[in-house]
């Protein structure tokens, strides 16, 4: 059964940390309070205990590497134990536990399931001493009836007592725990009801906490201005559909996106400012000779925004193939720190969910960042005769303290000229 | 350039057998002491330091490039600390049993700034650091009693990271000593109050 250990919260309010020096290795066998790895935060070097026995069977991030609280640090075997068999092993064990009561001290020993050994890395901080209020499995006898009457009412039966010969848990046991559990039930939920009707309370998560603060540092440091355009992309879209199928045959999917992400690389290359950053510390406009663009992925988390590095050095089919990759790490929750690092500039596509214009938040400190629309059909002017043209509208926004408003307007008529006249990107 | 492995005095406390412990100390000559991941080529002006037979340190705990001279003190506190993984708060209690011995000699505006420095004002007078290891934590900060600011930017180069703060400043913008807020109190009676108050954390 494999165990993942997450980089616990180690300073206060800090989010981050630096792997300094493994002190373990893959296939090393641990056991609990063993040192891991030593980590440094701000002002603090702190050596991780083990808090759990086993095999180390993955290190997550190399010496040097920082990674966030809460991300996967090292993934432990439990010993002797894996898959589904290991579930059912442990559920089914008997194992003598003594049960401690919180200040109190020993007041028992019970026979108890060892519950507390399947876990998954959002167990982070559990208890390893059971409360006495707490509720304990213990071993049950039951008939098969009553075990099948349980299963159908949705009833633990550890939790039922047993009136059978030897505490046995029988027929009527469960019946009459069935009618107490649902008048107090009722009791509750009413209770419950009133109280939660008018609104619902989730933790913060560690990924949402990364965005309100990255998205509030963008609103209070730079200056934010946008711009609108839209571009017609008929020849784009018949280019794209002419080697789609060539695409799909080694499976890649060739989106509009990936031209955009062509356009937008090769058009920073002509307009520096777009590609720069304010260093307000040493009072210097860096300008960065590189072109990562960082790709805004709606993922089930919350967005992250990993990046296509040089991405001006990259043909039309590479950078479709990464963001197939990079969206694939988005969804399935494997995209990591490297993944989303030194992004120069940043694209986010919302279209293929459905919006045609909005006003993205800039990437702070990055200068700009573009949106991506839905791409429709409409009635166009073209050599002044109405015609039907496919229209991609375009959102940019930039740090105005950086980013004059000629440029950000001369840079999108590029990029949509880029778009419009595709072949130019092959040029370029 | 390779720094030497901590052992300047103060460690002595960290393999002591005492549970909780501590020491200030006044350093005999110059030192510059370099973070657990800093290296002596983003913090150091090496030539000058070579030059001057200066010897490097590296620390067990984090945080950034120091120096120590007969002009600062070096306080050291160990603590007997087991299963705690969140330590920063004893910045706080340590810092602030330290800014009560200060205030009582007559040092006005005293604070505690960034994640763990003290300063009077917004000028730093004292950075501090932890290394934890399961059963104890080892907290080290270097306070500027007397010594000449315009040494740091002699001999350290600007740090990589820097507390809110700080703003930018240059070391001899940011950094000041006792004496030269105009508190001319002698190493002696600085060590004896710190000394009195850290006593009773110890023995708490």
């Amino acid at each position: 059964m494999k165990y993942i250990f997450n980089f616990p919260d180690i300073g206060e309010g800090l989010e981050e940390g630096t792997i300094i020096e493994w002190l373990i290795k893959k296939g090393q066998k641990i056991e609990v309070g063993d040192l891991l790895v030593t980590m440094e935060t701000d002002k603090v070097v702190a050596e991780i205990p083990a808090p759990r026995s086993g095999v180390i069977s993955a290190l997550y991030g190399k010496e040097g590497e920082t990674i966030h609280v809460g991300d996967a640090l090292v993934e432990i075997e439990i010993e002797g134990l894996s898959g589904e068999d290991a579930i059912e092993t442990v559920m089914n064990d008997k194992i003598q536990e003594q049960i401690k009561e919180e200040g109190a001290g020993v007041v028992g020993t019970l026979e108890v399931a060892g519950n507390n050994m399947i876990m998954s890395g959002s167990d982070e901080g559990f208890d390893e001493t059971e409360s006495a209020d707490k509720p304990v499995k213990r071993k049950i006898i039951s008939t098969p009836v009553a075990r099948a009457m349980a299963k159908n009412f949705g009833i633990d039966i550890n939790l039922v007592k047993g009136n059978g010969p030897a505490g046995r848990v029988m027929k009527e046991d469960i019946l009459n725990f069935s009618k107490q559990k649902t008048k107090s039930s009722i009791k509750q939920e009413s209770a419950k009801d009133e109280t939660n009707q008018l609104v619902e309370i989730e933790p913060l998560t560690q990924i949402r906490k990364t965005i309100a603060k990255n998205m509030i540092a963008s609103k209070h440091n730079a200056a934010h201005m946008s711009v609108f355009d839209e571009v017609e992309i008929s020849e784009l879209d018949r280019i794209r559909k002419k080697y789609k199928q060539k695409f799909e045959d080694k499976n890649i999917k060739l989106t509009y996106l990936a031209f955009v992400v062509k356009a937008v690389a090769i058009a920073l290359k002509k307009y520096k400012s777009l590609n720069s950053e304010m260093d307000t510390v040493n009072d210097n406009m860096i300008y960065k000779k590189y072109y990562n663009i960082g790709i805004a992925v709606d993922t089930e988390k919350g967005l992250m925004v990993p990046v296509i590095k040089n991405a001006d050095k990259l043909g039309i089919a590479e950078i479709a193939e990464k963001i197939q990759e990079l969206s694939e790490k988005g969804r399935t929750g494997k995209i990591t720190l490297d993944d989303m690092r030194d992004g120069t500039f940043t694209i986010t596509s919302y279209g293929s969910i459905g919006g045609k214009f909005a006003v993205p938040v800039i990437n702070f400190p990055q200068a700009g960042i573009l949106g991506v629309g839905k791409v429709t059909k409409q009635p166009i002017v073209k050599d002044d005769k109405l015609d039907i043209g496919l229209v991609m509208p375009l959102s940019i926004s930039v740090d105005h303290r950086i980013v004059d408003g000629g440029d950000v307007t001369r840079f999108l008529n590029t990029v949509m000229e880029y778009l419009n006249e595709p072949v130019s990107l092959l040029v370029e | 350039m390779i720094p030497k492995s901590y052992n300047l005095p103060d460690f002595e406390i960290f393999n002591s057998s005492n549970l909780n412990d501590f020491k200030i100390w006044i350093p005999d000559k110059m030192y510059i002491v370099i973070g657990r991941s800093n290296n002596i080529e983003d913090s150091v002006f090496i030539e000058k330091v070579k030059e001057e037979r200066i010897e490097i340190f590296k620390r067990p705990s984090g945080g950034e490039t120091v120096i120590l001279s007969p002009k600062t003190a070096v306080i050291s506190v160990k603590l007997n600390v087991k299963n705690e993984l969140n330590v920063h708060h004893y910045f706080k209690e340590i810092n602030t049993i330290i800014i009560s011995a200060l205030s009582e000699l007559g040092i006005k505006n005293l604070n505690q700034k960034g994640i763990s420095d003290i300063s009077i004002g917004n000028k730093k007078i004292l950075g501090s650091s932890i290394y934890r290891k399961p059963d104890k934590i080892f907290y080290h900060a270097v306070l500027n009693i007397s010594e000449d600011v315009s040494l740091i930017s002699k001999y350290l180069k600007h740090p990589k990271k820097e507390p809110d703060y700080r703003k930018g400043r240059s070391h001899d913008e940011f950094v000041t000593s006792i004496n030269k807020e105009n508190y001319m109190l002698d190493n002696e009676a600085i060590i004896g109050k710190i000394s009195n108050s850290l006593s009773n954390l110890i023995n708490k």
